[in-house]
């Protein structure tokens, strides 16, 4: 009969399967998600020549590899000098991915001549990247893992790290409204596609935005509905093509089934759209879609919502919490883009909500079976 | 009203072995039965060392109320008593060793009924016979059936659920129950049914157990105030609470038996047990257990209860050198074996046996992802990552706020969390 050594028996607790979804391919099937996004907005960006000389797909380009090489580097680095760090080489290049898309890039037209000191153009933005990659992968990835769970998204609070001493005169429109530098106008009044803003160069908000996202090169203007929704050609990377960003970020949703938190994606659009129709009445806007349109879909608001509000780690767990998380980031971001004029608020709203988790997390969700 | 909340899809892994017919496996030389297989109160053995027993004969037994005895699966000599691993509680307990002398004499303390004499028969005579032959819950739980079926006085049960989901994946004991047993089990519940009072009845299974389907239609269609319902059911509702959510559309309160609500379920294995112990005189000595996993061959065998897993594995070619675990009782509820010299036990419903490659390619628990995936998985939506992140902080008190009490341990959250956390494991702990 048996002579075995008991001890060559695994012993595991019950269950002795598992299911198929690993943290590893939640992390593939997001980078892949991610990737086909980067790559849609290089290819629509070669089109664009900065100032400076370099081609905007190529920047794009680079910017990734730099994201993502820094990244993972140091990610391999720390799991090889520490005893038990966790090395997660797919969640890192997810990380490096999200840091350069939600980068800023592109030469408005409208600015052309213009020295706005916005770090858009390589290869000084190159320089920006790594910054925030580092910062972003050491700090706010590695340093806060140590504590526990991480607080708050690591690239979304690396970004506002770096760009924070530049914050008055490079992202707020307000200081540009004052000094009439980019002409840009508030979201606090009524806008619409024709009537024109007071105090902004006589500009209506649809031109704004046609000569803020349009391509520089274009013979005439494309409708504000298309830029919007299908190519942009300035702002954050992630977001040049809407809709490349919703059929990826859905792709992604029906792929990893329950594992990826679509609530908050759909709570917060809902959110911002009746939010923008409310200001709309507020404002009395002469058209519902202009508004509608510009907090929708500008990179800020429809890359962060598919990507950047979903991250599992520094989010709600439970469904109520995650409808309550997008409703609440809807809210924040259209205050502060309306309000302080910090187009991009999104960012800022997402460090805030992403604190509130451990609340949000709190909150009793029904009672369980027979109770 | 019989949407269940985002119950998860488990792969049943039944294909081969739905379809084989049970076996009878040889009596082992050496049967080694443990004295406790119950939930409830503890036997102490009736023989000793050098006494000689025959097939059926009490061997252990408790004066509790809560309790069920253990019989001699063969006729032989008792050579031991020693400790082995016992998979109904995961750590070794006492044993009673039983040399076979190849003998076929029997017990004959219990004496078979007929059909016609069930009618006379009194409640107490029958329930008493169900404590006599040592019938537990099959299906895992292991709860003295006697003790289940006695109903206080003030209480009526109105509807009685055959439990033929058997949700744990690769095991198929029970189907090959229903396909060959019918008239077993409908004798079975002709039993139970008398004892508490005629409820109706539902047998409920699983739409894809295509074979016992009609089978169980054609038999159980004579029967009065009876309902066959095959329907998609999880692997979740295979649990007794969950089941009665799906056929009956309420939650039973964790805080009350089932017959409060006016509901019984049983097992099928269970109910054949019955019929054999009312009909046939037999008390509890063999059941039907499937072997399955990474075998050439999946099985159903008959077996006496008292077998050494080994004795099993030995039989059916598999190279004991290359076992990275053996489970008893289903891969999501089960115990993974420190032996194989572990015997089948009355809740043994099934033996899976994996590779050691098999069995490597199991990824280590990770830190947690934060996705969720466990609170919409959970059958009685308790929030397991919470429960677990108390209970790994050693706050208690904040893991019972948590209604870690109503835990199902189904394992369905360890199954399906990324980072592989034990989570089910973690909460069963903090239970005990």
């Amino acid at each position: 009969m048996s002579n075995e050594s008991p001890n060559d028996l695994v012993v595991n607790p019950a269950p002795h399967i598992t299911g198929p979804m690993s943290k590893n391919r939640m992390m593939q099937y997001t980078f892949f998600a991610i990737l086909a996004v980067t790559i849609v907005s290089a290819a629509l960006w070669s089109q664009v020549t900065t100032p400076s000389g370099w081609n905007l797909g190529l920047t794009v380009a680079i910017g990734a590899l730099i994201a993502v090489g820094i990244a993972v580097a140091i990610d391999l680095l720390i799991g090889k000098v520490t005893s038990d760090s966790e090395v997660n080489i797919w969640s890192a290049a997810v990380f490096g991915l999200i840091v350069i898309n939600c980068f800023s890039l592109g030469f408005p037209s409208m600015a052309v001549g213009l020295e706005t000191g916005v770090p858009v153009e390589a290869p000084l933005a190159f320089f920006y990247i790594a910054l925030i990659s580092l910062i972003g992968i050491v700090v706010f990835k590695k340093v806060m893992s140590l504590a526990g769970r991480k607080l708050v998204n690591p690239a979304a609070a690396a970004k506002f790290l770096v760009l924070l001493p530049t914050l008055p005169t490079t992202l707020i429109t307000a200081f540009h409204l004052k000094t009439g530098l980019l002409q840009v106008p508030a979201l606090a009044g009524g806008i619409s596609a024709t009537s024109i803003v007071n105090g902004n160069g006589g500009a209506t908000f649809g031109s704004y935005l046609q000569a803020c996202y349009g391509l520089p090169t274009a013979q005439s203007p494309a409708t504000i509905e298309s830029v919007m929704f299908l190519a942009k050609y300035h702002g954050w990377v992630g977001g040049a093509s809407s809709i490349a960003v919703i059929i990826a970020g859905i792709a992604l949703f029906a792929l990893g089934r329950k594992y990826f938190k679509w609530r908050i994606t759909v709570s917060y659009l809902i959110a911002i759209a009746v939010l923008s129709l409310i200001f709309s009445f507020m404002f009395g806007d002469a058209d519902l879609t202009t508004r509608l349109f510009f907090e929708l879909f500008i990179g800020s608001s429809i890359f962060m919502a598919f990507f950047m509000a979903t991250d599992p780690a520094t989010t709600p767990y439970s469904g109520v919490g995650q409808i309550i998380f997008g409703v609440g980031l809807a809210v924040l971001t259209i205050l502060i883009q309306t309000f302080m004029g910090f187009f991009g608020g999104s960012l800022l709203a997402l460090l805030i909500m992403n604190l509130t988790v451990p609340l949000i997390d709190r909150v009793r969700i029904g009672k369980p079976f027979g109770r | 009203m019989n949407k269940m909340a985002n119950l998860v899809e488990i792969k049943e892994q039944k294909d081969v072995a739905r379809k084989t017919p049970i076996e009878i496996f040889p009596d082992p030389k050496i049967a080694v039965v443990l004295t406790n297989q119950q939930s409830g109160a503890t036997n102490t053995p009736l023989v000793s060392v050098g006494d000689t027993v025959v097939i059926g004969q009490k061997i252990a037994d408790s004066k509790e109320r809560i309790s069920a005895p253990v019989h001699s699966p063969i006729s032989g000599k008792v050579i031991k008593i020693a400790n082995v691993f016992n998979s109904c509680f995961e750590y070794a307990t006492e044993a009673i060793y039983i040399e076979g002398d190849g003998r076929k004499t029997k017990d004959k303390t219990l004496t078979p009924l007929s059909e016609a004499e069930l009618k006379d028969t009194s409640n107490e005579v029958l329930l008493k016979r169900i404590r006599d032959a040592g019938i537990i819950g099959m299906g895992g739980a292991g709860f003295p059936t006697s003790i289940k079926l006695s109903i206080p006085a003030d209480k009526k049960v109105t509807t009685l659920i055959v439990n033929g989901a058997e949700g744990e994946p690769y095991d198929t004991a029970d189907e090959r129950l229903m396909i060959e047993k019918t008239e077993n089990l409908v004798r079975g519940v002709h039993v139970v049914r008398q004892i508490l009072g005629n409820p109706k009845v539902i047998v409920a299974t699983k739409d894809s157990k295509v074979e016992a389907i009609p089978k169980l239609q054609e038999a159980f269609g004579k029967e009065p105030d009876t309902q066959v319902i095959a329907k998609h059911l999880t692997y979740q509702q295979g649990d007794a609470s969950v089941l009665q959510k799906a056929i009956l559309g309420y939650e039973t309160p964790p805080n009350k038996r089932s017959y409060e609500m006016g509901t019984i379920v049983q097992n099928v294995s269970t109910l054949n047990a019955i019929a054999n112990a009312v009909f046939e005189g037999e008390p509890l000595i063999s059941r039907v257990t499937t072997l399955n996993g990474d075998v050439a061959k999946p099985k159903n065998l008959l077996v006496k209860i008292g077998t050494p897993i080994a004795d099993i594995l030995n039989q059916n070619n598999i190279n004991t050198k290359d076992i990275g675990n053996i489970v008893v009782g289903g891969v999501m509820m089960g115990t993974a074996l420190q032996t194989i010299d572990a015997p089948v036990t009355k809740r043994t419903s099934s033996i899976i046996y994996f590779t050691k490659s098999t069995v490597k390619k199991a990824k280590k628990a990770t830190a947690c992802v934060h996705c969720g995936r466990c609170l919409n998985a959970c059958p009685v939506r308790l929030q397991p990552i919470a429960i677990y992140n108390a209970v790994i902080k050693g706050d208690f008190a904040k893991a019972e706020k948590l209604w870690a009490k109503d835990c199902l341990v189904c394992g369905t959250c360890s199954f399906v969390c990324p980072s592989r956390l034990p989570l089910a494991s973690t909460i069963k702990m903090a239970r005990q």
